[in-house]
């Protein structure tokens, strides 16, 4: 019997080792992304970015590999089903048993920073998108960045600038307990203190709450003028339906992600009108790259892109295919070229320092008619910001 | 001293073997399997001890493992690694000692919900002491090499499966055999249950202390949803009734068969996994709840019998 | 602190007790009469969440409708669990300890089948749909339609169900029964005609459905209240079930008030953990029929 189930482990683990073939063919580029489960309203816009770049690579005869050769590229995707555990072990299985050549990105911040020490262990550089943390750029890791401007010590200071200019004294803040809402507290309180900006309320709720009644019971009886949902794209809907519910009247409510994705402003119409968002991109620039792919996007999936998601994620493969064109395949080679270059990209040239890029600007988006518009910062806005009227 | 029978060694050479073999193929990946494979042998064996001797069928087990890769993270950088894994084991036996009073007083189907209910209370406490340490998920860089973790879970599948064979053989095992079949007639007849099931309980919960304080290890990464998610719980249960929990044959068969599964289906299908384990688990219950090792068991006296007429 | 007062909260409460009350009520008269150990509960009512929403994304009807038509088909998935793997045991001459230990398991096979397979056909990804979500004002409360419409139907309904067990001879043959637990299976016909409960595990799915994010796992934290709830209100006990689901719904909503939407867990897990070890056997059980 023994052997019977040795041979039967055998047997299977070579079935296993077996569905992973070594092809020079393709160059083989994995990642794992919430296809389903908490995060899958999300996931999409960054899905979209990455397939709209692999047709474009391939159409162009293929992926420059250090000037040498151009090989197509082959997109490799596993669902974490929303678990940052999950995606731990599919970036390790990608490695290991996919043996794939390059990296992309999962979705957020959880799992961003989750799959950060597997990378670290297998030394296998990977371009970050749709994710920041101070908390992991504190522990210096080598083989991760993040191309968002939004890392919270920056973004709780353009935040004060913003509520300054909106004449905003008092505040609610609603923070969700995953890391990037967290994080964004922590820095945005003391500058909220600093500025003279009074907190009335302070609440802090679970990633999956279900009724937020109490706490906008709460955030209605103390009359703030404004409302800082760091909420994610579940509970920025769940904010919606019960705010206008309960008729929150603050004149700026912020959410932080979520509102920049296609179906919200679809979803909720006029109510979601006023409503400020994270982000820092806007097709109405100069920017010719910029332009390219806002057309490109619009026209394969029939939809504007998430101004946030789909941004981030086109800017971490713009990057990684430039840093290949100059380093090939090679993971040393590569991680030099990625810490050290400038590259070209649809928010203009990014450069790290660190984690970090280096160079974009914080910004915020607001929702007017139905279209989002940067307000944030003022050099580069689209359109003033405007207070929030009731919610239609 | 009585000699070991075949299903006591039976176990143990084959996760001796398993051990042994996998390292050949010189692969991150096959040490990883059978770090899993041997992770869970760990914890099936432990849960046996209270769950399948003495009956008390706990659906909470990963609160133990959960709370030795807690002890592992938050003495990280504190103490050396292993005493950390240590630690983590040390812990979830004390936490065993301090909960299994009240909670072994709770019988049948509402100790398992019971021990169900108390993992996820741990969980959603842990998750609020993080929430107010500022920490939001904890990261390891620069743990031990995945052939050191290879070889220590191995210790620790060998470990759990020598504690199963040990326990049967002293008073305490015979024990808590008493406290499964007539836990009021154990006690007339002068069985300290409270105490036997008790120590039970609380052996029960170290080795998968630091199991847990490996698994954090090898993930490199914590966080309380991940190491206290009732799947893990589930799973235990699942491997121990597929592969029999009468003696230290069936954890071995459960987990050696479940981790093969999950390797083929886990990535690619994760839903199809999960249905088939639920599948499993009613199957085997409605129809075989000795699991494999009991099929066995009984195909050889069948097959003795025919042989003998 | 005044918040504390305010008539939004106390509404609030109320429509989370009454949704707890309902779905306790089904596995009372389930536990009560057959020691099933239902794990599955709350899947019947993530189902009807699911139904009311199809029927109204895909065919715009209400969910006043669609809730008839949840709760025939959770009707029909309890029924179908119980005759197709649990009478033949519950007649079988197996202890009822046994039975008891075996349901569970087995039921937590068919929640993890449910969850997945729901998982599978619609993914795994939270839904909502906006349906009655017309905005009503009584005083100074702020109310959606779809709650308010909850409140009435699960109040109406608990109430209408305890009346008629009490006065009619079903209701008191299963009565009976809930304090005889091993008389079940001598009985079995009337055991049989409780399988017609679920009914209103789909109902109250379809109006959860309405108020709060849909997917797979929604069901298993019902469960877990209905748990909470039977014990607390005393097995058997279908009034005092109604009331400890209010209990539980003041608790949670003002607990939650007053302290973080982060110790909602916290705060439900500690309350089922502490009745289940001081008194399994329910708090406001009873005195036995004599």
């Amino acid at each position: 019997m023994k052997k019977f189930v040795g041979v039967l482990a055998a047997s299977a683990l070579a079935a296993a080792a077996w569905a992973a073939p070594a092809q020079a063919a393709e160059v083989r580029i994995g990642y794992s992304i919430a296809k389903t489960g908490l995060f899958a309203p999300a996931a999409p816009s960054q899905i979209n970015a990455y397939n709209l770049w692999a047709e474009q690579v391939n159409a162009r005869g293929g992926l420059d590999l250090g000037g040498k050769e151009r090989r197509k590229v082959k997109l490799i995707q596993y669902d974490d089903q929303s678990n940052p555990g999950n995606a731990v072990k599919i970036y390790e299985k990608l490695i290991t048993q996919d043996k794939v050549d390059l990296l992309l990105s999962p979705w957020g911040t959880p799992h961003h920073f989750a799959i950060a020490s597997v990378l670290e262990r297998h030394k296998f550089p990977m371009i970050g998108s749709t994710a920041s943390s101070v908390q992991l750029r504190n522990m210096k890791p080598g083989n991760i960045w993040f191309t968002t401007a939004a890392v919270a010590d920056k973004l709780a200071t353009a935040m004060v600038g913003l509520l300054q200019t909106a004449g905003v004294k008092s505040v609610a803040v609603l923070t969700n307990q995953l890391p990037f809402g967290q994080e964004n507290k922590k820095f945005l309180m003391p500058a909220l203190k600093a500025a003279g900006i009074e907190v009335l309320v302070d609440a802090d709720y679970p990633p999956n709450i279900k009724d937020m009644t109490a706490i906008l019971v709460k955030v209605k009886a103390a009359k703030p003028d404004g409302v800082i949902g760091l909420a994610y794209p579940g509970d920025s809907i769940l904010y919606i339906n019960k705010a206008r519910e309960i008729g929150i009247a603050a004149k700026f409510q912020y959410l932080l992600v979520g509102p920049a994705i296609g179906f919200f402003r679809g979803m909720f119409k006029g109510a979601a009108d006023g409503i400020v968002t994270l982000g820092h991109w806007s097709p109405h620039g100069d920017n010719a790259r910029s332009k390219a792919f806002y057309a490109a996007y619009k026209k394969k999936f029939k939809q504007e892109p998430d101004y946030l998601d789909s941004v981030e994620a086109w800017v971490s493969v713009e990057i990684l295919e430039q840093a290949v064109a100059k380093a090939g395949l090679d993971k040393d080679k590569l991680r030099q070229a990625i810490s050290t270059g400038t590259f070209d990209t649809i928010i203009g040239k990014v450069r790290f320092d660190g984690v970090q890029n280096a160079v974009t600007p914080t910004g915020f988006l607001q929702i007017q008619k139905g279209e989002l518009h940067v307000v944030w910062p003022k050099d580069r806005q689209t359109a003033p910001l405007a207070p929030k009227t009731g919610w239609k | 001293m009585r000699l070991p029978a075949p299903r006591e060694t039976v176990p143990l050479l084959l996760v001796a073997a398993i051990a042994a073999i996998l390292p050949v193929f010189g692969s991150d990946y096959y040490l990883g399997v059978g770090f899993a494979l041997f992770g869970w042998i760990a914890l099936v064996q432990s849960w046996t001890i209270v769950s399948g001797l003495a009956g008390y069928i706990s659906l909470g087990h990963v609160v133990f493992a959960g709370i030795g890769g807690y002890v592992l993270v938050l003495t990280w950088g504190a103490v050396p690694v292993w005493a950390g894994a240590v630690l983590g084991a040390l812990a979830a036996g004390l936490f065993a000692l301090l909960v299994g009073l009240p909670v072994l007083r709770v019988r049948g189907p509402y100790f398992v919900i019971l021990t169900f209910g108390l993992a996820e209370f741990a969980k959603y406490v842990v998750i609020n002491i993080e929430n107010a340490l500022g920490k939001f998920g904890r990261l390891i860089l620069g743990g031990p090499q995945v052939e050191t973790l290879y070889w220590a879970m191995a210790a620790a599948a060998l470990a759990g499966t020598l504690a199963v064979i040990a326990t049967r053989r002293v008073r305490l095992g015979a024990g808590l055999a008493a406290v499964r079949e007539d836990e009021l007639a154990a006690e007339t007849i002068g069985v300290p249950t409270v105490r036997f099931k008790l120590f039970a309980f609380a052996l029960s919960a170290l080795l998968p202390g630091f199991v847990g304080a490996l698994f954090v290890l090898r993930t490199g990464y914590f966080e309380p949803a991940q190491a206290f998610d009732p799947v893990i719980s589930f799973t235990i249960v699942t491997m121990a009734i597929i592969g029999g929990s009468e003696d230290a044959r069936g954890p071995v068969l459960g987990a050696l068969f479940l981790v093969v599964l999950s390797e083929l289906l886990w990535a690619s299908f994760p839903q199809v996994y999960m249905i088939i384990l639920g599948a499993l688990l009613i199957g085997f219950v409605l129809f075989a709840p000795n699991g494999v090792a009991g099929l066995l068991d009984r195909l050889r006296s069948t097959g003795g019998a025919r042989a003998a007429t | 602190m005044e918040f504390l007062l305010s008539g939004q909260l106390l509404v609030a409460a109320l429509i989370i007790g009454s949704i707890y009350g309902l779905v306790a009520l089904g596995l009372n008269l389930i536990y009560g009469t057959m020691r099933l150990l239902n794990i599955a509960h709350g899947d019947l009512v993530m189902i009807g969440a699911y139904t009311g929403y199809w029927l109204f994304t895909l065919a715009a009807i209400s969910p006043v409708l669609a809730m008839l038509a949840a709760g025939a088909l959770a009707g029909l998935t309890g029924a179908a669990l119980y005759f197709g793997l649990f009478r033949r045991q519950l007649t079988g001459s197996q202890p009822i300890e046994r039975i008891e230990a075996n349901s569970l398991l087995i039921f937590f096979g068919i929640s993890i089948i449910i969850q997945n397979l729901t998982a599978l056909a619609f993914t795994a990804s939270p839904r909502t749909y906006q349906a009655l979500d017309t905005l009503v004002r009584i005083g100074e409360v702020s109310i959606a339609q779809s709650r308010l419409v909850a409140l009435a139907v699960c109040l109406g309904l608990s109430a209408a169900i305890v009346l008629f067990l009490r006065f009619s001879a079903l209701g008191l043959s299963i009565r009976a029964l809930i304090q005889h637990r091993t008389a079940s299976r001598i009985v079995g016909i009337d055991v049989d005609r409780v399988q017609a409960f679920p009914f209103v595990l789909g109902l109250a799915g379809t109006l959860i459905g309405v108020t709060e994010q849909i997917s797979p796992f929604m069901g298993f934290p019902f469960t877990i209240v209905a748990f909470v709830v039977i014990i607390l209100g005393g097995l058997g006990n279908l009034a005092g079930g109604i009331a400890a689901g209010m209990v539980l719904g003041l608790i949670e909503t003002y607990g939650v008030a007053l302290t973080s939407a982060n110790l909602r867990s916290v705060l439900i897990y500690g309350v089922f953990i502490l009745v289940l070890i001081l008194r399994p056997e329910g708090l406001l059980q009873r005195r036995r029929l004599t």
